[in-house]
């Protein structure tokens, strides 16, 4: 381009902008005339365990980001304001332990009745992100992707099971001459954003075969294995002993006849248990139908062995029994004794962490808007574990609003709408 | 009752109790068993009953068992499962592998190095099959299975197997599902010049019997595309062969010239084409395959494509090729795995590459020496590797049918004493 075509270009764009973006006649520019914001969260407590921030704080949204920060933000700047003074807001929780590869295949987890639907169940729990723990393999791992993950506004990632089928039954489930096929590791490499970890369980043969081929795949493609039970072959130490920093063995509080217990008669943790945290082993809680037991957390928390991350397994059943949600189990915690950031972080940023996601989980400028707020009730509430065993807290966190990428997906009484008659 | 009577009646309860005291005809001891549809990999003992496996136990006690083989030291898997070897041996003299001199008689060359259970890769067509099964199947002690040419005459000559007016995909499948469907465990497409055409009728075969097929996609100048193979015209489970070949003319290849994987063949795996190696005299070049393996793409079956052309050059034997992708990086057990669990898998024959109790007793005991040894291609050129795998012992429905060093026979003093 000459410098007379440059010249020329630079005065058309003047002539044809310049009225909307400079005041006439030289004057101070005016306030802009449309809103920097999409969405404003006012007057909320904001508890962000990866910055540690805790306090009063507005929180901007725009454009599917979280934009500001700040103790105050110009309501006037944003174009919708939701009020959530009293109201806890913490990045949307990321519920590592979940069954959401939902089909109509009756009485299984894979393409079935067992799992659930994300988008009916996520939103009014605050959970805006749901790994699926291995309910496919990479046989129908695309079939999961297709019908749950691409469709779900809720953002589905995944363990991906060993079986070739995932959790499709028995005998498919073990068979081991259907494990660590060289699909599997062509399935890891090609859904690299979908795809968190390799999860092994379910495999009730002798031998150690599955924990070795998990072994395998995760390193190769450096990834965390995750560790459901029912390997009623293999014992705890033996489980423990294949577990590298930062692989996560799930169902820590459970207490069956195919699992040593964590917590011993005496109330402490068995030394190998210990060891593995030692060395960085994560343990999640893993509630579902029968995953979690007073008798195992209480102790296990009193002498400081919390949980590293709060995973509900939610599935069909789960979700009606004593699991009921993430805030329900995050309650839970809350009544034995763990404290509010130490919950929050278990159900945002160390889950997060865990599956090497560190874009969610937390609340920065600049993250995607992922984002719940919760009502902290205040009353007697009472808590069930899988043995039918009440234990009565005084708070309980309620969803109130969740916003997933600045959507508003759940908003139980309508902070973000207009009034009615304006 | 009479005195001799009394005689019987003891040596019958004597009998007996020999019996109970040694239930096991053949005991392997202290061995490292590798059986992956069981899930073992580790020590344990393997106990046979005639033909069949009697007990898999960490410790099975030697005087249960009329002989007793040690182990110790070595490893033991399932009777290994060739899924891609010519075996209609014949002289015909206008033939090359249907009932000619390419192919080989199998028993010669399975059991030494562990094989027992070959897969004849379609040398026999519809048309002469029952001749291949009389000449060589029903005649060996090797098991053989086939996949079945869906050219009429199988692998007569490369003019036959031009003759699409010989492919006849319901011929093909009433010979697998109704004759004999114990043998026949799919359809082979192989050696055509022209488009689809061929293995389309292979897979409409496949379809109408409910088999795979496996197809050798060479010989067409310029070469026909494998992605439009991969994904317009095979199905999941359908075996693609000869996968590390590299003839760049007239065979596409699945690694591109600057060794890079191409992308759509890991789909297609993952997708589940099964990849099966098929050496070969003219297939396996470590320029494909030593990439392709550090890429991350694997082989699903390691297999010969035994024959007479192949077995004296750089593809020798299943050991041999075994021993290559131990050398390349493939741990010792997902070998094995290619050799008896996945095969079984790929050709629906599940009973078989696995030693659970009940299971026929096909089993093979190999060492994996250490050493300098190389390793050639089918272009002449060498790999250098430091293991290789030796079999040793070879029992079929259990019979000792190779033993290298005698490990399972009595010290010649013995019969003087």
């Amino acid at each position: 381009m000459s410098p007379v075509m440059r010249l020329r270009l630079a005065i058309a764009l003047c002539l044809a902008l310049g009225p909307r973006y400079t005041s006439a006649q030289g004057e101070a520019p005016v306030s802009p005339p449309v809103a920097r914001y999409d969405l404003l969260l006012r007057g909320g407590r904001v508890l962000d365990p990866r910055s540690g921030r805790d306090g009063r704080y507005d929180v901007a949204v725009h454009d599917g980001r979280i934009a500001r920060i700040a103790r105050r933000i110009d309501p006037a700047t944003a174009r919708r304001v939701a009020s959530v003074r009293g109201l806890l807001v913490t990045a949307g929780l990321v519920d590592i332990h979940t069954h959401v590869f939902a089909g109509s295949g009756t009485g299984r987890f894979a393409d079935g009745t067992s799992s659930v639907n994300p988008d009916q169940h996520c939103p009014m729990q605050g959970v805006t992100t749901v790994v699926d723990a291995g309910t496919s393999g990479w046989r129908n791992f695309e079939a999961l992707h297709r019908q749950v993950m691409e469709p779900s506004r809720t953002r589905v990632l995944a363990f991906l099971n060993i079986a070739g089928a995932g959790m499709s039954g028995k005998p498919a489930e073990e068979d081991s001459a259907d494990m660590g096929w060289p699909a599997a590791r062509a399935m890891l490499a090609a859904h690299a954003d979908r795809i968190v970890g390799i999860k092994v369980g379910h495999y009730t043969r002798p031998g150690e075969w599955p924990l070795q081929v998990a072994r395998e795949m995760a390193d190769s493609a450096r990834l965390p294995v995750f560790v459901e039970c029912h390997l009623p072959e293999i014992p705890l130490a033996r489980q423990l002993a294949f577990l590298r920093p930062g692989d996560i063995m799930t169902h820590c509080f459970e207490q069956v006849s195919e699992r040593e217990p964590f917590v011993l008669p005496d109330g402490s943790l068995r030394a190998e248990v210990l060891e593995a945290r030692s060395r960085g082993v994560l343990f999640d809680l893993g509630h579902g139908g029968a995953g979690f037991w007073f008798d195992q957390a209480i102790p296990a928390i009193r002498a400081g062995f919390l949980p590293s991350t709060l995973g509900t397994d939610m599935h069909r059943n789960s979700l009606q029994a004593s699991m009921k949600s993430l805030p329900s189990v995050m309650s839970k915690c809350l009544a034995m004794g763990m404290t509010l950031p130490e919950v929050v972080a278990r159900a945002t940023w160390e889950p997060a962490r865990a599956i090497r996601r560190p874009d969610i989980g937390h609340l920065a400028e600049g993250a995607p808007a992922d984002i719940a707020v919760f009502r902290i009730e205040r009353g007697h509430f009472g808590y069930v574990d899988a043995g039918g065993r009440r234990i009565v807290g005084r708070r309980r966190l309620s969803a109130e609003m969740t916003l997933r990428d600045g959507r508003v997906t759940w908003d139980l009484q309508g902070r973000s709408a207009d009034p009615w008659g304006r | 009752m009479t005195p001799n009577r009394h005689i019987l009646a003891a040596a019958f309860a004597l009998a007996l109790a020999g019996a109970q005291a040694q239930p096991y005809d053949l005991l392997l001891k202290g061995g490292h068993l590798i059986d992956p549809a069981n899930g073992r990999d580790g020590r344990f003992d393997v106990a046979v009953r005639r033909d069949t496996i009697a007990l898999v136990a960490p410790d099975i006690p030697a005087a249960q068992a009329a002989r007793v083989v040690d182990l110790k030291g070595r490893y033991l898997a399932p009777g290994l499962i060739d899924m891609h070897v010519h075996v209609f041996h014949g002289n015909h003299p206008d033939a090359y592998i249907a009932d000619g001199y390419t192919s080989v008689p199998p028993d010669g060359f399975t059991f030494r190095s562990g094989v027992t259970t070959v897969v004849d890769a379609g040398s026999s067509g519809w048309r002469n099959f029952p001749q291949f099964k009389k000449q060589t199947i029903d005649r060996s002690k090797t098991r053989v299975l086939a996949f079945l040419n869906i050219a009429g005459t199988g692998m007569a000559s490369r003019f036959e197997e031009q003759n699409l007016d010989d492919m006849n995909p319901q011929q093909a499948a009433y010979m697998v599902t109704r004759l004999h469907p114990d043998i026949l465990v799919g359809i082979k497409s192989a050696h055509f010049w022209g488009g689809f055409e061929q293995v389309d009728r292979a897979v409409t075969a496949g379809r109408l019997a409910d088999v795979p097929v496996i197809v050798d996609f060479g010989e067409h100048q310029p070469p026909n595309s494998i992605r439009s193979l991969f994904f317009d015209h095979l199905r999941p489970g359908d075996i693609f062969t000869h996968t590390y070949s590299y003839g760049p003319k007239n065979r596409e290849t699945v690694v591109d010239e600057d060794l890079r994987v191409k992308p759509f063949v890991l789909e297609a795996q993952r997708r589940g084409i099964v990849f099966d190696v098929g050496h070969g005299g003219g297939a396996f070049s470590f320029r494909q395959a030593k990439p392709a393996m550090e890429q991350g793409f694997w082989p699903d079956v390691i297999s010969t494509d035994l024959h007479t052309e192949s077995m004296n050059a750089g593809m020798k034997d299943l050991n041999n090729v075994m021993s290559k992708f131990l050398n390349m990086g493939m741990p010792l057990k997902d070998v094995v795995a290619r050799v008896t669990s996945y095969p079984a898998r790929v050709i629906r024959r599940r009973a078989l590459g696995q030693l659970a109790v009940g299971a026929v007793a096909d089993i093979c005991v190999f060492e994996v020496q250490e050493g300098a040894f190389g390793f050639l291609d089918v272009r002449g050129f060498r790999m250098d590797g430091s293991r290789r795998i030796q079999n040793l012992l070879t029992v079929r429905a259990g019979r000792i049918v190779w033993d290298l060093h005698g490990m399972a026979a009595a010290d010649w003093r013995s019969e003087l004493k």
